[in-house]
């Protein structure tokens, strides 16, 4: 489960939806209705924040004191102060409808039906958010070489407006939904946003690391309070810590030129399937 | 966009925020929750707003110099 959540939290291919999937049609004694279910994906992303606090440790020791710096002068005055606003307003919706909707956003964790169905409109999103964005490069684009040339008439992170930011967070707030990718729609947000790929995803693993930090620090005492082998959950925890930072990196230098269209067909592939292998029961 | 008005309603509505975070902690709140107890969470997330929205205020203050 660790390797399983690890790899695929970071690919915009929905962790979990994958992590409500594979155990049911790997039939592996895992229950996702159990209370612990929860704090244990929340533990195991807790890797996946670790290994992106690695990445971007640099930045986001900017990004603090630059907070801090532009909220207490009240004016942001360079690149790192906008991204910390930038990222504070993109964390706030999922923030909110984590908490909010939290008993019902767990009650969707129980059927892997569903997971299969959303996995499906995923794939579908993702080639939706590449159809838009091809429509954007004929616009500004149209005299580039190369794809790496036609990625440079995009923005970098910090330049997108606030009200881009919130509109990615509000997208990032859909991966609550079992198959529906968090960082395939927030990569999507930024694309309509005008981001280039690799800053769209760069902006992605950036607003993911304080909401599933957040996640972390208020879900994982319960799975610790509650008992079982703390062991082998660390040592998930810790696998899924390096297949994030090994994922991570290929992202970022796949996102350079490529596109989120295979892992579109992927996801459409593979909630079809699921949905025919649970319906029959294989 | 700047104006004191605008700074003045983001102001009022981080006190809002800690109010409700307060009446959250304390278990006098249970909008949205699981059931009845304290709900440390949503207390976390509405004073997180605040202060949210005290930097927003910051922002929207128009400068004097």
């Amino acid at each position: 489960m660790g390797l399983l959540q690890g790899a695929s939290e970071l690919f915009p291919v929905s962790s979990l939806g994958h992590a409500v999937l594979v155990p049911s049609l790997l039939h592996w004694s895992f229950k996702q209705s159990d209370p612990s279910f929860v704090p244990f994906l929340v533990l195991l992303h807790l890797g996946t924040a670790t290994a992106l606090l690695v990445i971007y440790r640099d930045k986001w020791v900017a990004i603090i004191r630059g907070f801090f710096t532009a909220a207490f002068r009240g004016q942001m005055q360079n690149d790192n102060e906008r991204l910390a606003m930038l990222l504070l307003v993109g964390t706030i919706p999922a923030a909110v409808l984590g908490v909010f909707l939290e008993s019902r956003i767990k009650t969707l964790f129980a059927s892997p039906y569903e997971a299969a169905g959303f996995l499906v409109a995923n794939g579908v999103l993702m080639l939706g958010f590449e159809a838009l964005r091809r429509r954007a490069e004929r616009r500004v684009a149209a005299q580039a070489q190369s794809r790496i040339d036609q990625e440079q008439h995009f923005a970098h992170a910090e330049r997108i407006s606030f009200r881009a930011a919130a509109i990615v967070g509000a997208c990032q707030a859909l991966a609550f939904l079992p198959g529906i990718s968090r960082s395939g729609v927030t990569i999507g947000g930024g694309l309509l946003a005008g981001l280039r790929h690799e800053e769209a995803a760069r902006f992605s693993f950036l607003l993911a690391t304080p909401v599933i930090l957040g996640a972390g620090v208020l879900e994982v005492p319960q799975l610790f309070a509650g008992g079982g082998p703390l062991g082998e959950y660390v040592a998930a925890a810790v696998l899924s810590g390096i297949a994030a930072y090994a994922s991570a990196r290929f992202l970022l230098g796949y996102f350079r030129s490529g596109r989120l269209d295979p892992y579109g067909w992927y996801c459409i592939a593979a909630g079809l399937v699921s949905l025919a292998l649970l319906r029959f029961s294989l | 966009m700047k104006s004191n008005s605008l700074a003045v309603g983001l102001g009022v509505l981080g006190v809002v925020f800690i109010i409700l975070a307060v009446l959250y902690a304390i278990g006098a709140l249970q909008l949205f929750t699981s059931g009845p107890g304290n709900h440390y969470k949503h207390a976390i997330l509405l004073a997180v707003l605040a202060v949210a929205s005290f930097v927003a205020a910051n922002f929207a203050r128009p400068r004097t110099v």
